[in-house]
C-alpha cells in the first residue's frame, strides 16, 4: 500500500514536473580520446534514458585533451550555462580554474553536482553531491589486499611526483600495507618518464633487481602496470612478485584472467556517470536528494574471483 | 578595408583601379575566409539554435576561445607571410603561464615584476628562434620544433624542481585582474586585447613600411635583400613578436583562471596554423591579411565550440572539425581562383 502511494506520488510528480521543469543536464568530463570517459559516458547515457522519459535531455561536453585542462573545463561550464541547462554534472580536477565558473552557474540558478575528482572541494563548490572515489581510501584497500595475500614488501610507483591525487594513493597503499603488517616503499621516478612504457619498465626492473625483498608492485595507471609486468617477466619473477594497479584496461584484465596480475582497483566510472546524471535530474524534477555525501563509487577490487563478470561489463562498455 | 588589402598585394602585380569594385572585394585575401565563416556560422546557428548558440552567452563563449588563439595567430601569420613558421608557441604559452604563476604566485614577487620577467623570457625564446633561423640554414619548422620540445621540457623540469608540482595557482591583485583576466559583459579580457591587437597589427601590416617588408621578404627574400630590406633583422623581430604575443595570451590565461599547468599545449600549434591558413595566408609565404586571419580564427572558434551546441555525437567532433576546415580552405582556393580570373578579364578588357 505504501509502495503504491509512493509510486503514484512519483508518477504524479513526474507528470506535473515534466511540463514545468524537465531537467536539461550537461555532463562535463575529460577528453573523448581517453577510453576511461567512455565508461562514464555509458553510465550517463543509460541514466539519460530515464531523464528523457521525464521530458529532459542530456548533453555531454568533453575536452579535446588534457593540455589545457582547467581552462577548457571552465569554458565548457560557461558553455553549459549559455545553453540554458538546468543542471551541470562536472569533474573538478582544477578547482582554481573551475571554481569561479561553478559559482557563476549556481548563482544563475543551475544545480551542480560533482563526479570523478574534486570531492575534497564539495563544500566549497556549493555542489549537491560528489560521485567518485577517495584516492587515499582506494590506496588503503589496495595495500591491505596485497598484504593479506601474503606480500611482505610492497612498492608503490608514482609516475608524476608531486601530483596530489597520486601521492594520496601511494600514501594510502603505504598505510594500508603497514596496518596489515607489511612494509611499503614509494618509488618516485622522474616525471619525464610519464607515459613512457619502455623507460618506466627499465626503472622498475632496476628497483626489483636492486632490492630482492620487494614482492609486490602497485602502479597508479594501467600503462605503468604494463611496464611493471614486462619488468617482472624480464626478471623471471612472475611467481614471486605480485602486481596490482589502479584502473582497468584490456591488458590488465587479460593478465588477471591469466593469473599474472593479482588485482586492479576500480573506481567504477559507470556509477560516476550514471549516479551523477540520474540524481541530478531527480533533484531538479522531484526535489530528491541523496542524504549521503560524498558518495564513494570505489574502490572495487577486481581479481580472479570476479574477473568473469567484469569481462561481461567490458563487453557492454560499462567497466 | 578590403580595398587597402588589395592595394598591398597588387602593388607589384597590377595597378589598382580607383573606385569600388566587386572584383576587388572578392580578390582580397579576406573574402574567402569571410564567406567561409558566414557559412559555418549559419550551419551552427541552424543546428545549435535550440541550445542558445545565438545568445550573447553563446557568442561570448566562442569569442573567448577565439581570442586566445587570435592573439597568437596574427603574429604566426606574419611569420608565414614572411616565409617562416613558428610552432614553439605550444610550449611558450604554458611556459609563460607557469613562469608568472611561479614568480608571482609561489614566490610572491610583485605582479609587475613577474609579468616583466615572463615577457622577457618569451622575448628570449623568440630571439633564439630568430637567431637560429637566420644564422643557420635550418628551416624554421625544425628550429621551432626543437625549441618547442626544449622549452616544454624545461618548463616541466623547472616546475618540478622549483615548486615540486607541475601545476601552480596564482591569485592576482585587482588591477592585474582588471587588465588581464576578468570579464566585461561576459567577454574575457583577452577578447579586448585581441581586438586592440587586431587594430595595431592591421596598421603594422597594411599601412606601415614594415608591412611591405614582410610581404616582400615572403615573396622573394633575395630581391628583398637586394632592395635594401634588413631581412634577417626583420625575421628576428617577427619571431620575438610571436613569442611575446604568445606570452601575453599565457598571462591572460593564468590571471583569468588563477592557475597554470606545465603540459605542452600541442593543440595551440594546430589552432594558430589552421586560423592562418583558413584566413587565406599562403603556407609558402608572400600572401595574407590581418582581417583574413581574424575571420579564420572566428571560423575555428565557431566550429570548435559550436559542436557542443548541437545534438551530434561527440565522438564525431574531430571529424566534423576536419571536414569543416577543409571546406573553408577549399572555399578560399575557389575565391582566389575566381579573383585571378576576374582580374585577367579586366586586364584584357
Amino acid at each position: 500500500m505504501k509502495l503504491f502511494k509512493t509510486l503514484t506520488a512519483t508518477a504524479v510528480a513526474a507528470v506535473m514536473s515534466s511540463g514545468a521543469m524537465a531537467a536539461d543536464i550537461a555532463l562535463i568530463i575529460g577528453s573523448n580520446q581517453d577510453s576511461f570517459w567512455n565508461v562514464v559516458k555509458k553510465g550517463a547515457e543509460q541514466a539519460a534514458m530515464v531523464v528523457e522519459a521525464n521530458g529532459g535531455s542530456l548533453n555531454i561536453l568533453q575536452t579535446q585533451n588534457y593540455d589545457n585542462y582547467g581552462a577548457d573545463l571552465a569554458t565548457l561550464i560557461e558553455q553549459a550555462v549559455a545553453q540554458g541547462v538546468d543542471g551541470i554534472a562536472t569533474v573538478l580536477p582544477a578547482p582554481d580554474a573551475q571554481m569561479p565558473a561553478i559559482h557563476a552557474a549556481i548563482e544563475a540558478g543551475i544545480k551542480v553536482t560533482l563526479l570523478n575528482g574534486g570531492g575534497d572541494f564539495l563544500a566549497e563548490s556549493g555542489a549537491l553531491n560528489y560521485f567518485g572515489s577517495d584516492e587515499y581510501v582506494a590506496g588503503v584497500a589496495g595495500g591491505k589486499y596485497m598484504a593479506e595475500k601474503g606480500a611482505k614488501h610492497i612498492m608503490c610507483h608514482i609516475q608524476i611526483p608531486g601530483t596530489v591525487n597520486l601521492e594520496a594513493r601511494c600514501k594510502g597503499v603505504s598505510d594500508g600495507a603497514t596496518e596489515a603488517g607489511a612494509k611499503a616503499t614509494i618509488l618516485r621516478v622522474p616525471a619525464n618518464l610519464d607515459g613512457d612504457v619502455a623507460g618506466t619498465s627499465a626503472a622498475i626492473e632496476a628497483e626489483l633487481n636492486g632490492d630482492p625483498s620487494i614482492d609486490a608492485v602497485i602502479n597508479l595507471a594501467t600503462w605503468a602496470a604494463d611496464a611493471s609486468s614486462a619488468a617482472i617477466e624480464q626478471l623471471g619473477k612472475t611467481d614471486t612478485v605480485m602486481l596490482g594497479t589502479f584502473d582497468l584496461s584490456p591488458s590488465t584484465l587479460d593478465r588477471i584472467k591469466a593469473g599474472t596480475q593479482a588485482m586492479a582497483i576500480d573506481q567504477t566510472p559507470y556509477y560516476q556517470g550514471f549516479l551523477s546524471v540520474s540524481t541530478l535530474a531527480a533533484h531538479i524534477d522531484f526535489g530528491t536528494k541523496v542524504a549521503t555525501a560524498p558518495v564513494l563509487t570505489g574502490p572495487a577490487i577486481v581479481d580472479a574471483s570476479n574477473i568473469d563478470a567484469t569481462f561481461a561489463g567490458v563487453k557492454a562498455g560499462t567497466r | 578595408m578590403s580595398e587597402s588589402i588589395t592595394q598591398q598585394k597588387t602593388d607589384e602585380t597590377a595597378p589598382t583601379s580607383g573606385g569600388f569594385s566587386f572584383g576587388e572585394l572578392i580578390r582580397s585575401p579576406a573574402a574567402g575566409a569571410f564567406f567561409g565563416m558566414i557559412i559555418v556560422f549559419l550551419i551552427f546557428s541552424l543546428f545549435g539554435f535550440q541550445r542558445n548558440f545565438l545568445s550573447v552567452g553563446g557568442l561570448a563563449n566562442w569569442m573567448n576561445f577565439a581570442s586566445t588563439v587570435g592573439i597568437i595567430a596574427i603574429p604566426v601569420a606574419f611569420l608565414m607571410i614572411a616565409g617562416e613558421l613558428d610552432i614553439s608557441t605550444g610550449a611558450v604559452l604554458p611556459a609563460s603561464a607557469m613562469m608568472l604563476g611561479i614568480t608571482s604566485g609561489h614566490y610572491e614577487l610583485p605582479m609587475w615584476l613577474g609579468i616583466t620577467m615572463t615577457l622577457l623570457m618569451a622575448a628570449g625564446v623568440g630571439l633564439i628562434n630568430g637567431l637560429l633561423v637566420t644564422r643557420t640554414q635550418v628551416p624554421s619548422f625544425i628550429v621551432t620544433l626543437a625549441t618547442l620540445f626544449a622549452v616544454g621540457g624545461l618548463t616541466l623540469a623547472l616546475s618540478d624542481a622549483l615548486i615540486n608540482n607541475t601545476n601552480v595557482s596564482l591569485y592576482s591583485p585587482d588591477w592585474a585582474k582588471a587588465i588581464f583576466g576578468t570579464r566585461y559583459f561576459g567577454f574575457r579580457t583577452s577578447v579586448f586585447w585581441w581586438l586592440a591587437l587586431i587594430v595595431v597589427f592591421f596598421f603594422f601590416l597594411h599601412r606601415s613600411p614594415w608591412g611591405n617588408w614582410v610581404f616582400a621578404v615572403g615573396g622573394d627574400a633575395e630581391s628583398a635583400r637586394n632592395a635594401g630590406i634588413p631581412v634577417n633583422r626583420l625575421k628576428i623581430w617577427l619571431f620575438i613578436l610571436c613569442s611575446v604575443c604568445t606570452a601575453l595570451a599565457g598571462i591572460c590565461q593564468v590571471v583569468q583562471f588563477n592557475s597554470a599547468q606545465s603540459a605542452t599545449f600541442f593543440n595551440m600549434i594546430f589552432f594558430t596554423i589552421i586560423a592562418s591558413v583558413v584566413g587565406g595566408v599562403l603556407l609558402n609565404g608572400g600572401f595574407g591579411s590581418v582581417v583574413g586571419v581574424v575571420f579564420g580564427t572566428m571560423t575555428l572558434g565557431i566550429v570548435q565550440q559550436g559542436i557542443n551546441y548541437t545534438e551530434i555525437d561527440r565522438n564525431l567532433s574531430l571529424l566534423i572539425i576536419g571536414v569543416m576546415l577543409l571546406i573553408a580552405v577549399l572555399m578560399n582556393g575557389t575565391f582566389q581562383k575566381l579573383a585571378t580570373s576576374w582580374s585577367t578579364k579586366k586586364d584584357k578588357g
